[in-house]
């Protein structure tokens, strides 16, 4: 399984009434192209993937929350378990795709690649509903049950190395500013709220 | 709940949290906001996140403010450095407004010797992340600080610091004299 079967798999399983975040890379051509809707902000930052959708997890709480997560980006930051694990979002799913190396940058090995089990630490940190999947099949069954257990979940796809080659017109085209205001403005009109009104007149 | 051992500055920092409509607090709790942690977990209007490391804060501010709520996150200013590359990501990649209160570890008359380095990084901190900051040291200012706060955060899509001492502070540095 190379990530764009797992995200193919994922994708119907998203709808426009779900918040998401996605990690750096790769994920983000992607998703880009297999998302449902402008419902993703497109995290540019490793390790605040998760922290991102604790956020929304938290404030939105009627909502499903989904973080498309990496093995580089939860291992910058592995506290997030931690405090994934004592707040527990009912509404959150972590999802990260655990290739094993930094891919973009040539393919360097992550410590996942060696001895370390992501799905173990987020258990050992609190989180409950922590498991790993390495076919599309467990994916898809685990993906669904997790997403509407009405509980916190980490799932930790393995996956093999590979970029998908999308086509230049087709790569994702926006940049950090485009990425919040496509994001913002969606939740603006999902949530019937105003979060980044025009200037005041005075 | 505040109590009458309460000190003021907390009561009139939990106020300006309500009227300012925050609604998720992050912290690293210390020792000069003390109370204030306190507070903000025994209070259930505000959804109380305290973490690890001050890295992770940015991003649950960040997410906070997509979904269209007020969140602030409190550090020492030790902490700043923890959280400087993901301040600095969201600042300039993403324009994201957030609100930083930053407690004034190593303030004029500071005697241990552990704060003094966290008081001589905060500045040059803030200003190589381009952090527009202001000093809050007494408690009539505490409300407007953090009013105004929110306002240009917003109003410039960037992260702006209070750095919080004096008699705004558990223990001042000046009270151990």
């Amino acid at each position: 399984m190379q990530r764009i079967d797992a995200i193919r798999a994922i994708a119907p399983m998203i709808t426009p009434d779900d918040l998401l975040t996605t990690s750096i890379g790769g994920t983000w051509d992607d998703w880009w192209n297999l998302k449902p809707a402008d419902n993703t902000f497109f995290t540019g930052i490793l390790g605040s993937v998760s922290s991102t959708a604790l956020g929304l997890a938290v404030s939105l709480p009627h909502r499903r929350i989904i973080a498309l997560e990496s093995d580089g980006s939860m291992l910058l930051n592995t506290g997030i378990m931690c405090t994934m694990g004592a707040e527990r979002p009912a509404n959150l799913t972590i999802l990260v795709f655990n290739n094993g190396i930094y891919e973009c940058i040539g393919g360097a090995p992550t410590h996942t690649s060696r001895n370390t089990n992501l799905a173990r630490m987020a258990d050992g940190a609190g989180c409950i509903n922590c498991e790993t999947v390495t076919d599309v099949d467990g994916l898809t069954s685990t993906f669904a049950r997790l997403l509407d257990d009405g509980e916190f979940g980490f799932l930790v796809a393995n996956i093999e190395p590979g970029i998908f080659p999308w086509k230049t017109k087709e790569r994702k085209p926006t940049d950090g500013i485009e990425d919040k205001y496509r994001f913002l403005r969606y939740v603006e009109k999902l949530e019937d709220v105003v979060i980044h009104p025009g200037a005041p007149q005075n | 709940m505040a109590t009458d051992q309460t000190p003021e500055y907390a009561t009139v920092f939990m106020e300006a949290l309500k009227e300012a409509e925050v609604s998720v607090v992050t912290a690293l709790p210390e020792s000069l906001l003390a109370t204030v942690y306190r507070l903000c977990e025994s209070d259930n209007a505000i959804r109380y996140i305290p973490v690890t490391n001050e890295g992770e804060m940015p991003g649950i501010c960040a997410g906070t403010y997509l979904a269209g709520k007020r969140a602030l996150m409190i550090m020492e200013n030790s902490g700043l450095r923890q959280a400087c590359e993901p301040i600095a990501r969201f600042n300039f990649q993403n324009s994201m407004p957030m609100v930083i209160v930053v407690s004034y570890r190593g303030e004029w008359g500071e005697q241990n010797w552990w704060g003094h380095n966290h008081t001589l990084t905060m500045e040059p901190l803030l200003k190589s992340l381009r952090i527009p900051f202001r000093y809050v040291s007494e408690i009539i200012d505490i409300k407007p600080a953090i009013k105004r706060a929110f306002k240009h955060a917003d109003g410039s899509n960037g992260p702006v610091a209070l750095i919080i001492g004096g008699n705004c502070v558990e223990v001042p540095a000046y009270a151990k004299d």
